[in-house]
């Protein structure tokens, strides 16, 4: 300890203020403990500040906009006109609007938020340098949830004036005339369409042989569809090289003209830099921390979110924190579930619950499943989205292990999913609940009736393999 | 033809199995009702015979994996034109679905099935049982599909339960006639980490007869403690015992009594009563009349005397079930690890069934064809770990139950009688006690009980 330093103390020491962080600091709060939180950027962290939610704002813009554009077939005969800067406006105010309600929170659940960047200098003790110099501050738990950034790429330097990350790519001056997204998977899906919807010339250069590659290749094909509709250049098998006068290189040779390129290949855990050496922890080769099954790194020191093993997603990250402040607390608690729901703002939407037939077999789960197509469903050709399905698969005592969805609104369906697999319900029971008419969730038991031979609305088409 | 045997269901609602060892490899000749392979159901250790005879082309299922029923095990190919009586590959109860609806892959997935077989429960009731320590993959689920529900893991911690009937009854049932040779073998609930009657000189033995001659000190098997260095998982029996102790030593308060007791009249009536059944002619009652058989009386009727002894706490310790009838535990040490045969309504037994019944359990326990359906149900338990030799112990209280009593060796030691010291053989015993219903003075007025008996077998003969 050097002298002159006074350390300040708290009960629970939360860093890094995002779904994960903030989400334990309150309920760290709630369980009677003195809580810190340190934020080095901004409350709500890459979730509310630059990653789901204005991509979502984003997205529904483009929406509208492309809608109102194209609804001739429909009867709507328009030419819309885009307002940038209002657009610009409303994603910051979305942003504002949510960080706001966040702060609230954790001021009257009276969590002491420090803005500031911590580390350790001793195992129960951390540096936080802010604006205003550095404070000590002694902890008795800490729960580290400082999240991941923008993975970068050699070749493509991030500058962010020509060539972006995600962020930058939300956040652009004024509607460029064409864009290059480097990365496939679904942050430069979801961009490359939402541009594309705004009428900017989009091209994607995947790695993989398809998009979406960490998906079921039969969600990502609806989507292709769509995207080669909406007329976005996809490049797969195909790597970016670097960046020269005309445009983005490919190492075939071809030069992609972009105003901006936007490089989205992926996020790397925020695991240096926090002197995790004073706590005895070391990182493993991909930055991720080991945890225990109650999210535990050491004694006092839980790690959440996408520091720890499991897709990299806000949910996954609130559920770690209730199950690492329950721990700290006492609880015998574990990180436990069945499923992890995925969702992709793609066009068509895609919700991923479970195991699919693939993984099943790899897990030696002997499996069934039926496809059921969204042509068949009422609401979802409304939207005039014919190209979508239902897939549900079982188990062979017909317990629903996995649940695959593309079409309109099919990421509000996510959550009826994972119940249905978490409750470890059958496809049997999933039918005999009534689901509305005329929704895009009648696709859930619709294809839990074709699972046990017995579907309503599709013709048997003979055999197909 | 190659034949597929897969997991059947051998016992009725059995979701899935660990599979223990196999005794064949591929390239065996077998022949029919051979034993194939051990496999450990929730409740009982088993060998599955099989199911024609042939030559051992695959074992697709390695040892240790908790597998489903349905799983195929092994790849046979058959000698002959031997009718086939295998147990049906995936016999799903929905499996009508039409090829054309039904995308890829083969119905059955075979081998190596371990972490992908996630045991069915909601998020509540996987909560818990993680706060009870109950591991899921050991709980037999009875909700639709197999789903373990709530009372399933309550009853895998209650020896009340009947839960362990579903895979007690030996097969051979209608559609089960290929499992006709199975043995099962009990695996159920795990007592202290004491030693058994099983083969033991000690009390149960001939020796002892009139206290003259010491008995031999035991032959402990010369394997044990050997094990290979590394890190190993835990299997079979020592799987079920680990976990029974761990939810023990971490849910139950123990408190341990220890006296000692001179055992002189209780040797000299079962020398007397053995005396007099030899020349009735009953030679196989005398041999079973073994010390332990009185002391199991003792304890069997003195616990009718203190229902509370009788009795266990709630899981979540808020109740506690005190049992209408007394179904005594005897912990025995097989090869494979503690097994506790129950004698059922001990305490109404007369002296010649209750000694039949314990030489029974502890034969069929040695000799792996105990059922499940013996094993559960117990609400007290003794141990007799002084046949191995040792003095005292603490033995663990079975979970589900409120006490154990244990014996130690009995040898001749100094007594003072009458101001004298002389030479007596005496008989330790230990009581352990769940201390969340039964205080010091019941744990004592119990032990004292018991103790009266021994040092007055008389008493024995009041209210069968």
């Amino acid at each position: 300890m050097v002298v002159g330093e006074i350390p300040e103390s708290t009960g629970v020491l939360v860093i890094g203020a995002g779904p994960g962080g903030y989400v334990a600091a309150l309920r760290a709060a709630a369980a009677g403990k003195a809580v810190t939180l340190v934020e080095r950027d901004a409350v709500g962290g890459a979730c509310l500040n630059v990653g789901c939610i204005p991509s979502k704002a984003l997205i529904a813009v483009a929406e509208r906009f492309h809608q109102a554009g194209n609804g001739a077939t429909f009867g709507v005969r328009a030419e819309p006109e885009l307002d940038w800067s209002a657009l610009q406006a409303f994603l910051r105010r979305s942003v504002v609007e949510l960080t706001a309600g966040v702060h609230q929170l954790l001021s009257s659940a009276r969590v002491n938020v420090l803005s500031g960047t911590a580390r350790f200098v001793s195992p129960t003790r951390v540096a936080v340098e802010g604006a205003n110099g550095v404070r000590h501050l002694e902890f008795d738990d800490c729960i580290l949830a400082t999240g991941s950034r923008p993975m970068e790429l050699a070749a493509l330097a991030v500058d962010g004036v020509r060539v972006v990350d995600s962020t930058g790519a939300l956040f652009l001056q004024q509607r460029p005339d064409s864009v290059a997204v480097v990365g496939g998977g679904y942050i430069g899906v979801e961009l490359g369409t939402a541009l594309a919807k705004l009428g900017v010339r989009v091209a994607i250069v995947e790695r993989a042989e398809r998009l979406l590659p960490e998906l079921d290749a039969s969600l990502g094909s609806v989507v292709g569809k769509r995207l080669a509709q909406l007329g976005v250049a996809v490049h797969t098998k195909r790597s970016a090289v670097g960046m020269s006068a005309e445009g983005l290189q490919l190492d075939d040779g071809v030069v992609l003209e972009a105003e901006h390129v936007v490089v989205a290949v992926g996020r790397v855990p925020n695991s240096d830099g926090l002197g995790l050496d004073h706590v005895g922890v070391r990182p493993r080769q991909d930055g991720r921390l080991e945890v225990g099954p109650d999210r535990r790194l050491a004694r006092h020191l839980f790690a959440i979110g996408d520091l720890t093993d499991g897709p990299g997603l806000a949910h996954k990250a609130t559920a770690e924190a209730e199950v690492a402040v329950a721990a700290l607390c006492g609880e015998r608690a574990i990180f436990d579930p069945t499923v992890i729901p995925a969702v992709v703002f793609s066009d068509p939407e895609i919700a991923t619950v479970g195991l699919t037939r693939q993984q099943a077999e790899a897990a030696g789960v002997a499996s069934r499943s039926f496809r059921f197509p969204l042509a068949a469903n009422a609401r979802a050709r409304l939207d005039g989205e014919v190209g979508g399905h239902c897939e549900m698969v079982v188990d062979d005592a017909g317990t629903v292990i996995g649940v695959h969805l593309v079409g309109p609104h099919v990421s509000e369906l996510a959550g009826e999913a994972a119940l249905a697999i978490e409750m470890a319900a059958t496809v049997e029971e999933l039918t005999a609940v009534i689901h509305p008419h005329p929704t895009v969730s009648e696709s859930l038991s619709e294809a839990g009736w074709g699972v046990m031979g017995r579907a309503l609305h599709v013709h048997r088409l003979g055999a197909r393999s | 033809m190659t034949l597929r045997f897969a997991l059947p269901d051998v016992g009725e609602g059995l979701h899935e199995a660990e599979i223990v060892r196999w005794l064949v490899g591929p390239g065996d000749r077998v022949t029919r009702d051979q034993p194939l392979v051990e496999i450990l159901t929730d409740k009982a250790q088993v060998e599955l015979p099989s199911p024609a005879a042939g030559t051992i082309r695959l074992v697709t299922v390695p040892e240790g994996t908790i597998v489903p029923v349905g799983t195929v095990l092994v790849e046979i190919d058959p000698i002959g034109s031997a009718v086939i009586t295998a147990v049906p590959v995936a016999a799903a109860p929905l499996s009508a679905a039409t090829a054309s609806e039904d995308h890829s892959a083969p119905v059955v997935a075979i081998g190596g099935a371990g972490n992908g077989a996630r045991p069915k429960a909601s998020p509540s009731t996987r909560r818990h049982a993680a706060q009870l320590g109950v591991d899921l993959r050991a709980v037999h689920g009875s909700g639709p599909g197999g789903r373990i529900l709530r009372g399933d893991v309550d009853a895998v911690t209650s020896p009340m339960s009947d839960v362990a009937a579903d895979v007690a009854s030996p097969p051979g049932g209608q559609g089960r006639a290929d499992l006709a040779g199975t043995h099962t073998r009990a695996a159920a609930a795990l007592a202290s980490g004491t030693h058994g009657l099983s083969g033991s000189p000690g009390l149960s033995g001939p020796s002892g007869s009139s206290g003259m001659s010491e008995p031999p000190r035991p032959r402990l098997a010369p394997t044990l403690g050997q094990h290979p260095v590394g890190t190993h998982p835990l299997r079979g029996i020592r799987r079920l015992t680990a976990a029974a102790m761990t939810q023990s030593w971490s849910t139950i308060p123990h408190i341990t009594g220890m006296d000692e007791v001179d055992a002189t009249a209780l040797l000299d009536a079962r020398t007397r009563l053995r005396r007099t059944l030899t020349e009735r002619g009953d030679s196989t009652a005398a041999a079973a009349l073994t010390p332990l058989v009185l002391l199991a009386a003792a304890v069997a009727r003195t616990l009718r005397r203190f229902p509370l002894v009788n009795a266990a706490v709630s899981v979540d310790g808020t109740s506690v079930t005190v049992y209408d009838e007394v179904n005594l535990g005897i912990a025995v040490a097989t090869p494979d690890g503690l097994i506790v045969p129950v004698i059922r309504h001990a305490d109404r037994l007369d002296l010649v069934a209750l000694a039949t019944a314990m030489a029974a359990a502890a034969a069929a326990a040695r000799d792996r064809t105990i059922g499940a359906e013996a094993l559960s149900g117990g609400t007290f338990t003794i141990t007799n770990y002084g046949a191995l030799g040792g003095r005292f112990a603490t033995p663990l209280i079975l979970p589900g139950q409120a006490g154990i009593m244990g014996f130690g060796a009995m040898r001749e030691r100094p007594v003072v009688l009458d101001g004298t010291v002389v030479a007596r053989r005496t008989l330790p015993v230990v009581f352990s006690a769940d201390h969340r219903i039964i205080d010091g003075d019941l744990s004592v007025a119990f032990q004292e009980a018991v103790l009266a008996a021994v040092t007055d077998p008389l008493t024995l003969l009041l209210g069968v």
